[in-house]
């Protein structure tokens, strides 16, 4: 006598811990943008990065110091904060 | 006659703060004779009933009001350190924020680094102070606290205080409008009423209150004492009297307020009984009688809060012997408390490798750095005092060493040890805390001790009146900014940290799940003779438990079925 075992559960499954290896994948997709940035400039030297090279020049003269760097990771960390706040309070 | 004011202003001011703290203290210990009973009524209600709606807008769970303003002396640990590490920054690249300029905007080192005190002050020390107060006076007192309900509101007006503080220290007038006065007026107010529901709060004490409690008492009423001291004799309008207001202040409501939570928390979260009894009745009369010395030279905050005429420190001779005197005899108190605080320390496992003692490792480094930049300040105090002014480029550096590397870790560590036990959660990851004490403690000493490098070598350039000035001072500032920035990083974590353990965090009491690393094991059967090294091989760490496993000496047997 066999049990017969339903192929799906039709519903929605997540897991609740989030595996080690994920962050795996976001380092490898961030690696090989990396290396399709240079890529780019190997297949094509001296040619501009299309929209990224018409975006910049509008922040010169603005981030021109080393401090935006860490103004960059103030922000991040204050955004970090509030987005702790927002998710813990209204999570079940 | 007015000479003679002008040369005892000190001993003058100290003299009604003196008697203001003894009728105070009989006050509280004899109370209002048969208006007792009136008196409590009507400060309830102003309390509670008198605010309307307000009030029930906020919770009255016990411990809550203490949560609140821990949790917002974190948030603004990391806009303090932000705008310090800012004000660092730009005294080597002043320019660094000029793009804001077109937004009306004009950063400077010196304002950011003013605006970074101030929140660091009244924002992070100040709320963590009133916050672990607020749980551990009630304790103290074997009692609850009068109002929780009050204290949570009042948090909302402290902050937003603290708020306009850090407005009028870019832009002291807007609209017309001197912010200063008006934030210090809020802070008045919020200051008025938890005095009144800390008041409260002992007069329903249930055992004699030990000297730690007595510390947080004064620190509140100290505080509004040294304001009357100053205005009832006049010093208001004398350089040296709003010198002596900015070190009165920095005596008893910061000073005591930490000694008080610090002291609680120091024995409640190694496990230890209090030390010496004796060093800390010497810490709390010496810190209400000596002058105490850290702090910076310059009393602008006293005069930009309470909108007065700045004068310059011009003391007479009479007031640099008895202030000097009295600088230099806070040495008892400053070293009492260390004493106490590093002692009763000994011989637990409470450090930072501990998840269930968290804040013990601020407060070691805080009662560690206390005695080198006391005597540090006391030095440079002395001098600008003395109208000597040799030492005065090392006073904003040492100011700042004082609130990063005593005042923050003291009370930051006493709020991180009260915050579990007033929540009923730890904190949510042990390791997340362990880095954000190495982070801040870290960024805070090495960022700060290479900015006093550099002030040292401008004021050898000065002296040796070289035309040029030094690259490598340039460097050392650069460097010095960066290092602070792991202070940022540091404030940032304990937020995160707390906010999500507040929601997230391991019940206190519950060792089912005590945060352990993966490859520590939990508990550790002792089958027979073994030493603490094989314990420890076998993967154990400080947490694991050693349980003795039961034997028998008699002989085997078939096992029955």
């Amino acid at each position: 006598m066999s049990i017969e075992v339903p192929s799906s559960v039709d519903e929605f499954i997540q897991g609740e811990k989030e595996p080690a290896s994920s962050g795996v994948v976001v380092v490898l997709g961030f690696v090989s943008m990396l290396s399709f940035l240079i890529l780019y400039g190997i297949l094509f030297p001296g040619r501009d990065m299309p929209v990224i090279s018409e975006v910049l020049p509008m922040f010169e003269g603005v981030f021109d110091s080393g401090i935006w760097f860490f103004l960059l990771g103030v922000i991040f960390g204050a955004f970090s904060i509030i987005a702790t706040m927002l998710t813990e309070a209204t999570s079940e | 006659m007015s000479e003679v004011i002008i040369m005892d202003v000190i001993i003058s001011t100290l003299a009604t703060f003196w008697l203001l703290l003894a009728l105070s203290f009989v006050l509280i210990k004899r109370g209002l004779w048969i208006f007792n009973d009136v008196a409590k009524g009507l400060s309830m209600f102003m309390l509670e009933k008198a605010l309307g709606p307000a009030i029930d807008f906020v919770s009255g769970r016990p411990g809550s009001s203490s949560s609140t303003w821990i949790i917002h002396g974190l948030v603004w640990a990391f806009a303090s350190s932000t705008l310090t590490f800012m004000g660092l920054w730009l005294n080597h690249d002043p320019t660094a924020l000029h793009s804001f300029e077109s937004w009306g905007y004009h950063p400077d080192s010196s304002e950011l680094i003013y605006a970074g005190r101030l929140t660091a002050l009244f924002g992070a020390i100040g709320m963590s102070v009133v916050g672990a107060s607020l749980y551990s006076l009630p304790r103290l007192c074997g009692t609850h606290l009068a109002s929780e309900s009050n204290a949570t509101l009042v948090s909302l007006l402290w902050t937003l205080s603290v708020l306009l503080m850090f407005l009028g220290s870019q832009n002291a007038v807007i609209a017309g409008i001197t912010i200063l006065p008006i934030a210090n007026l809020l802070l008045t107010l919020a200051s008025t009423a938890l005095a009144i529901n800390l008041i409260l709060t002992v007069s329903e004490a249930t055992q004699e209150i030990p000297f730690p409690g007595w510390l947080i008492v004064y620190a509140f009423i100290g505080n509004i004492a040294a304001i009357l001291a100053v205005f009832i004799s006049g010093g208001f309008d004398e350089g040296v009297g709003q010198w002596l207001l900015f070190h009165l202040a920095g005596g008893t409501f910061f000073f005591c307020g930490v000694a008080g939570v610090s002291l609680y928390s120091v024995s409640v979260g190694s496990g230890n009984p209090l030390w010496s009894k004796s060093l800390v009745a010497f810490t709390l009369f010496g810190a209400l009688i000596t002058i105490n010395p850290m702090g910076s030279t310059d009393p602008s905050m006293v005069v930009d809060l309470f909108s007065l005429t700045s004068n310059e420190l011009e003391p007479s001779s009479r007031d640099v012997i008895s202030g000097s005197f009295l600088m230099a005899l806070s040495a008892i108190p400053i070293i009492a408390f260390s004493a106490n605080m590093l002692v009763t320390m000994r011989g637990s496992d409470a450090f930072v490798e501990n998840p269930d003692s968290p804040g013990i490792a601020e407060l070691n480094l805080g009662a560690w750095m206390l005695i080198p930049i006391a005597i540090g300040s006391l030095f440079v105090q002395t001098d600008a005092l003395g109208g000597v002014n040799e030492l005065s480029g090392i006073s904003q550096s040492l100011d700042l060493m004082a609130i990063w590397l005593v005042m923050m870790p003291l009370s930051l560590g006493a709020a991180l040890n009260v915050l579990p036990r007033a929540s009923g959660r730890h904190q949510l990851s042990a390791n997340r805390s362990r880095w954000a004490f190495w982070m801040m403690s870290g960024g805070a000493f090495l960022g700060l001790l290479i900015t006093l490098m550099s002030d040292f070598t401008d004021m050898a350039l000065t002296e040796s009146m070289a035309e040029q000035g030094s690259s490598i001072n340039q460097e050392l500032r650069k460097v010095g900014s960066v290092m602070f920035y792991g202070t940022v990083i540091g404030a940032i974590f304990h937020c995160t940290n707390t906010i999500s353990g507040q929601y997230r965090g391991r019940i206190m009491g519950d060792i089912s799940k005590a945060s352990l690393s993966s490859i520590a094991i939990e508990s550790y059967s002792l089958t027979g003779p073994t030493t603490i090294r094989k314990i420890l091989a076998s993967g154990a760490t400080l947490d694991t438990e050693v349980s003795p496993s039961e034997q028998s000496e008699e002989k085997g047997s078939a096992t029955e079925l």
